[in-house]
């Protein structure tokens, strides 16, 4: 545990690292702070720049970007009330009040010192369950494994989507893409259909930038969205925003309330380490639940600083939560995990529970990396903010044809290969024909990720003992696939209440 | 009606995938060989997409048949004024990077930028002259870069 933590800072703290860390933090805050460009997106682009970077500094590159992001969104959504990215949906509804009041820097610093908090807080919570679990891990056999990415993976179905069935269906189609090409165990090609493309399997990467970042710019293009552009960019010229940022008046103002601070932070860190759930939903909940328990829950959506603190601290709060099952049991909570763990693949790494034994250095890494970027994400927020505010100026014209370029730049260099493109423009297009019919994309691309492990754990507990029923009568086995079919079950429940609940209030009208 | 359309494509993936699983080569396991898992999957994929299509089936079923006022063809002008710019991007995307690998990525994406641009409605004078300067700088910066600090080697066509 100890060494964990000298291997991290070791390999931290170099002015080198340091330096890409503070990159990463303000990609991802630009990232965050512009409607429509996901921090989701600007990790999959970053991943390409950290191949000729030692595997340390090109995963604290990324986890700079993760904790950016998180916190970027804050600015717009405080300043225009747009959330910037889904995880800041909340932050609108306080943080928006009260800079309208001309109180745009106290918003601000307020939801910048929550962040920060939260992700302190956090950090504790990952650094003393990530160790434990992955402990607790090494015991697991191939069948244990296999069952743990059924219930992932039946999580993830359950929290994501409108439907718990397109969830399923979309993981599925996940695990079926990373089918394509080479069997992992035999080598035998499967499924290229006498394409050169197919044969060496449709890269992980690829499929993420198209599903990702390409369909979300043709999402961003449809008429009415570029519409809803126009119209803020007009808004915005009206304003001419002068604010002042007090960092020690607002930082006392967070700490008097350390109840909504601990609660949103907890929340946060749990669904952040539940697969599939993250930030976008995390600051929904923390801020429903501070509401539910303050004192005056009338002052919430009118401005008020419990409100700002509980939606920030929560969605801050998802990167440690997300980094525990990501780190332990190299499974990834969310999408940016799980490009995080590719990551590591590309430097031939194997995420798992054997990760924090073989390669103690880089996982010390991830977890100072996070720390350093949390501190750099403070600094930058409030020396910047000014800066900051005139990058929610550029338009969809602009921002479109160059990220479009930044995907193609993105996929060429990771194979050196043209056919590659063509495959990023079907993801793409897959991508944005998923997301119109309300089929989310994040168990789509944990299914491809997943995949590959999930079958290598089938078909080694095959080989181990033909048995199958092994599968129900290992207990640790058991108990995750109990839980996978709990999480359908419950899925299903709730739905047909709501829907119940729905029917009988249309009755009564 | 989109999630039927969807549902079918995904059964027919599912078909092709299972069909073809069986025609893998097996080496000596007792069973799980290369083709099974994709086969469970599928044959899971399958199902669902079953289920999918049934409860879409019904609902609409169930929906009370509305007059459709609206003639077909003012539905497809509609449909196309919304995604207009989402298809012309589409196939301006396409005819880049098919001319990618002939033309050299320094000339093509600095055509592409400023063409997909003023495709968006960036048409003003001092916007095309903008976004012009954008796309010079920055096809040169990410080549230079690449090429010289990471050392990929771009596609160069008849230019660069």
């Amino acid at each position: 545990m100890s060494d964990l933590f000298l291997l991290g800072i070791a390999e931290v703290f170099q002015l080198r690292i340091l330096i890409v860390i503070l990159i990463g933090v303000v990609v991802g805050i630009l990232a965050g702070l512009i409607p429509g460009f996901t921090v989701a997106m600007a990790i999959v682009l970053t991943l390409p720049l950290t191949f000729g970077m030692d595997p340390v500094a090109g995963v604290s590159a990324m986890i700079g970007v993760f904790v950016g992001g998180m916190s970027g969104g804050l600015i717009t959504a405080a300043l225009l009330g747009i959330p910037g990215t889904p995880s800041s949906i909340a932050t609108t509804f306080d943080a928006y009040p009260m800079s309208q009041k001309g109180e745009s820097g106290k918003a601000l610093s307020i939801g910048i010192w929550a962040s920060f908090l939260s992700s302190i807080i956090s950090f504790f919570l990952l650094v003393s369950i990530a160790p434990q679990i992955s402990r607790f891990a090494l015991m697991m056999g191939p069948w244990e494994m296999f069952s743990l990415i059924v219930v992932s993976l039946t999580i993830i179905a359950s929290v994501t989507g409108d439907s718990i069935i397109k969830g399923l269906i979309a993981g599925l189609f996940g695990l079926l893409i990373a089918t394509v090409g080479a069997d992992p165990i035999t080598g035998i090609s499967r499924f290229s259909f006498d394409l050169a493309t197919l044969r060496a399997g449709i890269p992980f990467l690829v499929v993420l930038i198209g599903m990702f970042a390409i369909s979300r710019l043709l999402q961003s293009l449809e008429a009415k969205e570029i519409n809803k552009d126009d119209i803020k960019r007009q808004e915005d010229k009206i304003k001419n925003l002068k604010f002042v940022m007090r960092p020690i008046k607002t930082l006392m103002v967070v700490l008097k309330k350390p109840g909504t601070l601990f609660g949103a932070s907890t929340i946060g860190s749990i669904i952040g380490a539940i697969p599939g759930a993250g930030g976008s939903i995390a600051n929904i909940v923390a801020y429903d639940q501070a509401k539910k328990w303050s004192k005056n829950p009338e002052k919430f959506g009118t401005g008020c600083e419990e409100g700002i603190i509980a939606s920030e601290a929560g969605n801050n709060s998802t990167v440690g939560g997300d980094l525990i099952p990501t780190v332990a049991l190299g499974i990834p909570g969310s999408a940016v995990t799980a490009v995080l763990l590719s990551a590591l693949m590309v430097h031939g790494i194997t995420p798992g529970p054997l990760l924090i034994v073989n390669e103690p250095n880089i996982v010390g890494g991830i977890f100072f990396a996070f720390l350093v970027a949390s501190f750099w994400m403070l600094i930058t927020q409030f020396l910047g903010m000014k800066y900051f505010m005139k990058v929610t100026q550029i338009p969809v014209q602009v921002l479109v044809p160059v990220i479009l370029v930044l995907c193609v730049v993105g996929t060429f260099v990771l194979n050196n290969r043209f056919t590659d493109l063509y495959i990023l423009l079907a993801m793409g297009l897959i991508g944005y024909i998923f997301t119109k019919y309300d089929f989310s994309l994040a168990p789509a691309i944990i299914g491809v990720i997943l995949g590959p492990i999930a079958e290598v754990n089938l078909r080694r507990a095959a080989m181990a003992d033909p048995d199958w029923t092994l599968f129900f009568t290992r207990p640790i086995s058991l108990v995750f696939l109990i839980l996978a079919v709990l999480s359908i079950v419950y899925t299903v429940w709730q739905t047909y209440r709501t829907n119940y609940r729905l029917k009988k209030s249309m009755g009564e009208k | 009606m989109g999630e039927i359309i969807i549902g079918l494509a995904l059964i027919a993936l599912g078909l092709i995938i299972y069909v073809q699983g069986g025609d893998l080569p097996s080496l000596n396991e007792a069973f799980f060989n290369a083709g099974s898992f994709p086969r469970l999957i599928a044959g899971l994929l399958i199902l669902l997409s079953l289920i999918l299509i049934l409860s879409k089936v019904l609902e609409l079923r169930k929906r009370k048949p509305v007059e459709d006022k609206v003639s077909n063809k003012e539905k497809m002008g509609s449909f196309y004024r919304e995604y207009r710019l989402v298809i012309l991007t589409t196939v301006v995307f396409f005819v880049y990077i098919f001319l990618l690998q002939f033309i050299g990525f320094v000339v093509s994406t600095i055509l592409f930028i400023i063409g997909a641009a003023i495709l968006i409605g960036y048409r003003k004078r001092k916007e095309v002259m903008t976004i012009s300067a954008v796309a010079v700088i920055l096809t040169l910066t990410i080549y230079f870069f690449f090429e010289n600090v990471l050392y990929v080697r771009f596609p160069s066509g008849i230019f660069i």
